[in-house]
């Protein structure tokens, strides 16, 4: 059985490249990617800590964290191709009208 | 039965008021018919309330808490019935005459609900039991006369003698509201243990307190309220309004002269008389300042050509004998109340009878220049002998109404002054009574008498506007025989004393104040037995100047012509020159005292408003304005910097917190 500190630090890994992600990129695909990575670094902790422990409510809340991510990522993506339209670009930066 | 309705005497004519306004375009004489019922209804009312109070001499007082110590309430005590009754009656009249002169207006029906709304402040005025609500009533009466004054607002000299009235009553106004506020402070510092249902500005509490207060604090009160009365009721020096009020329609003039406005200083100061009389020296300066004001006037009344200027001054003069009326109340105690009163109650009828009389003249003729009247009775009967009537009784021929008001207001200034308060009121009195008979003849004469000096439109009045004229002709002739006849025998020294003296000069009875301890405070207190009997001719110098004014105007006016007004006077008298000007009233007020001081006091405190003031607001707003500025940049709206923020704070915590477990201290 693959030790439990593995799936930890891949988890831990993931976020931190979820993270660096988001905190660096621009582009609006990228960073729904990122929350992408963020989110699935918690479901493989999730699923890790519920197969260590015998005990499945984990996986069951690993399980509504992907329905709850295809619907973020939903929405998240029509906004994208409204700005889109809007703007002709995805770069956040460069959609400001209520900035200051 | 009818005091327990004594609110619709005043809700009838808003009630009018409200109907005209909103419906009176799509009625038959602008709905004018509303306000006169109302009215003529607040006029049965009062006359009913009358006959239920007037024969165990009782008053009307209901009263409901307002606000804070303050109440709204009903007092109808003998002054105040007596002016109910003249309101409602000689408004009925005038509204009625209105319904025929202002025919054909397009205004009409804002005509009748400004007059409605007049009717109805002046109303509330008179039967205020207290002080604030009587305020507020007064500046309700300001604003209906710069709106009916103003009613022609489209005619430039309209608007500006409407801006003119509001205005300089204005002064008065504030000088009244700093008089509330002085007595209110003094009241309060009393600390008075009310009763159950009174209120600190109620009159009951205001003369129940009058022993408390300081005299001298008294006195500012008591010159305070009176700078009110005085620009209200046209006393020098805030008379100049009255004259040019003339601009709106004659039966504005009628009612502002007559039954409402001009009367509420009058009724302000006989109202707050007895604290007049426990202010020492208040009375005097009410006493010479009217009696000034009827001298004044007067001559100014004689060298006007225009027949309501003629008028108004006359008005002027007669509030001077008003104002004289009560201020000798120094020497004869609140009797002067009812001597005066009576001269206001008569006074009303015999001037709302004179400018009807004029307005018919001024409808029929088409002009307000004397110079081209004449001759005008042949074509104007019924107007000329009603108007001869007026005339005759405002210049006090005897046996008529103004006969007896004036004659009793000169005999007690005679008494004044042999008492030793001082005989300036007299001698102004009776040199205003022989000029207010020059000057009224001077005008009866050369509008009906003589030959015509224009080619101007001859035609009687139509029924409408006569019948008023009749009616007011009848009291203004005979009220004082009637009530001297009443009481033939009854009560007092000369067995036929007029009952209305009495009445309302023991108006303040009811409220219990003592005249003699008031007396000795104001410091006119004098000694029984000093009754002063004044010589036949005394009693006669009335009637005599009267009659003789009347003859020196028919001398020089009439077609008995036997002098020209050329051989008292010339072009070049400098006497008839400063009166043509008019004192250089207009000189002094408008173009020294209006352009060159207040216009520099405006223009300095402009500069200090803009730059003190409104710079201090200026620079504030711009500290926060540039403060806020700086702060925004840190809202970047980039939600990675936001996240930045937190990742670093959280990791910082993070260390903390491992730092804390391993024993390292923070």
């Amino acid at each position: 059985m693959i030790p439990l500190v593995l799936y930890v630090l891949l988890s831990s890994a993931m976020f931190t490249i979820g993270l660096y992600g988001l905190l660096t990129q621009r582009n609006g695909i990228k960073l729904m990617m990122c929350v992408e990575i963020l989110l699935n670094s918690a479901n493989i902790n999730l699923v890790a800590f519920s197969a260590y422990l015998p005990n499945v409510n984990g996986q069951v809340f690993a399980l509504f964290s992907i329905a709850l991510a295809a619907a973020e990522a939903g929405v998240g993506f029509a906004i994208l191709i409204v700005l889109y339209r809007l703007y002709g670009t995805i770069e956040l930066d460069n959609i400001n009208a209520l900035r200051w | 039965m009818y005091q327990d309705y004594a609110y619709l005497i005043v809700g009838l004519p808003i009630l009018a008021f409200v109907l005209t306004i909103f419906l009176g375009w799509h009625l038959p004489k602008g709905g004018g018919f509303f306000t006169v019922l109302a009215t003529f209804a607040g006029f049965i009312l009062s006359f009913g309330i009358f006959r239920e109070i007037y024969p165990n001499d009782e008053i009307v007082h209901q009263s409901m808490h307002w606000f804070a110590n303050f109440n709204a309430g009903i007092l109808i005590d003998p002054l105040a019935i007596v002016m109910l009754l003249m309101v409602t009656f000689v408004c009925t009249m005038i509204h009625t005459y209105a319904l025929g002169y202002m025919e054909g207006d397009p205004g009409m029906a804002r005509y009748f609900a400004e007059a409605g709304l007049f009717t109805a402040a002046m109303l509330g005025l008179v039967f205020s039991d207290n002080l604030l609500q009587l305020f507020i009533f007064w500046e309700l009466v300001g604003l209906c006369s710069y709106l009916l004054i103003g009613f022609w607002y489209r005619k430039p000299s309209a608007a500006s003698a409407a801006k003119k009235a509001f205005l300089v009553t204005r002064v008065g106004d504030v000088m009244f509201l700093a008089g509330i506020v002085l007595l209110y402070t003094n009241m309060v510092k009393l600390n008075l243990t009310l009763p159950d249902g009174a209120y600190l500005l109620q009159f009951q509490t205001i003369y129940d307190s009058l022993t408390l207060i300081p005299p001298d604090q008294l006195t500012w009160i008591a010159v305070l309220l009176f700078g009110g009365a005085v620009g209200k009721s046209g006393q020098f020096p805030l008379h100049v309004w009255l004259p040019d009020a003339m601009e709106g329609p004659t039966t504005v003039s009628a009612m502002i002269h007559a039954a409402t406005m001009v009367t509420a200083g009058v009724y302000l100061v006989a109202r707050m008389f007895p604290l007049f009389y426990a202010a020492p020296n208040a009375l005097m300066v009410v006493a010479y300042v009217g009696a000034f004001t009827a001298l004044f006037a007067a001559t100014m009344g004689l060298v006007m050509f225009d027949i309501k200027r003629v008028l108004a001054y006359s008005t002027v003069s007669q509030l001077g004998y008003m104002m004289a009326g009560l201020g000798i109340g120094a020497a004869m105690g609140a009797f002067s109340v009812g001597v005066s009163m009576f001269h206001l109650i008569g006074h009303s009828f015999f001037k709302a009878l004179l400018f009807l009389c004029a307005g018919s003249v001024i409808h029929a003729v088409g002009t307000n220049d004397l110079r081209e009247m004449g001759g005008v009775l042949k074509h104007m009967k019924w107007t000329g002998l009603t108007m001869l009537a007026g005339s005759l009784t405002l210049a006090g021929f005897p046996y008529t109404t103004g006969f007896f008001s004036k004659d009793e207001i000169i005999v007690t200034a005679y008494e004044h002054g042999a008492m030793g308060f001082g005989w300036v009121p007299y001698i102004f009195a009776v040199v205003a009574a022989l000029l207010t008979a020059i000057y009224t003849f001077r005008l009866w004469f050369l509008v009906f008498d003589g030959e015509a000096r224009s080619d101007y439109h001859k035609h009687e009045s139509p029924w409408i506007m006569l019948g008023p004229l009749v009616i007011l002709a009848i009291f203004a002739l005979f009220m004082g025989v009637g009530l001297n006849i009443v009481n033939v025998g009854g009560e007092g020294e000369d067995g036929g004393e007029n009952p209305f003296y009495t009445y309302v000069g023991n108006n303040f009875d009811h409220f219990g104040v003592d005249f003699e301890e008031l007396a000795v405070i104001g410091g006119h207190h004098v000694e029984h037995g000093a009754e002063v009997h004044e010589p036949p001719i005394i009693k006669y110098l009335p009637i005599i100047v009267g009659v003789g004014g009347i003859l020196i105007a028919a001398l020089f006016y009439s077609r008995w012509k036997r002098f020209d007004s050329g051989m008292v006077t010339s072009e070049r008298d400098p006497l008839r020159h400063i009166l043509l000007k008019r004192y250089y009233q207009n000189e002094i007020y408008t173009l020294w005292f209006a352009e060159k001081v207040i216009y520099g006091i405006a223009l300095v405190s402009n500069m200090i408003d803009l730059k003190i003031i409104d710079g201090t607001v200026n620079k504030i707003s711009a500290i926060s304005v540039g403060f806020g500025g700086t702060l925004r940049k840190l809202q970047t709206g980039v939600i990675q910097n936001y996240l930045t923020a937190i990742v670093l704070g959280l990791a910082v915590l993070l260390i903390l917190i491992e730092l804390a477990s391993l024993g390292v201290a923070i």
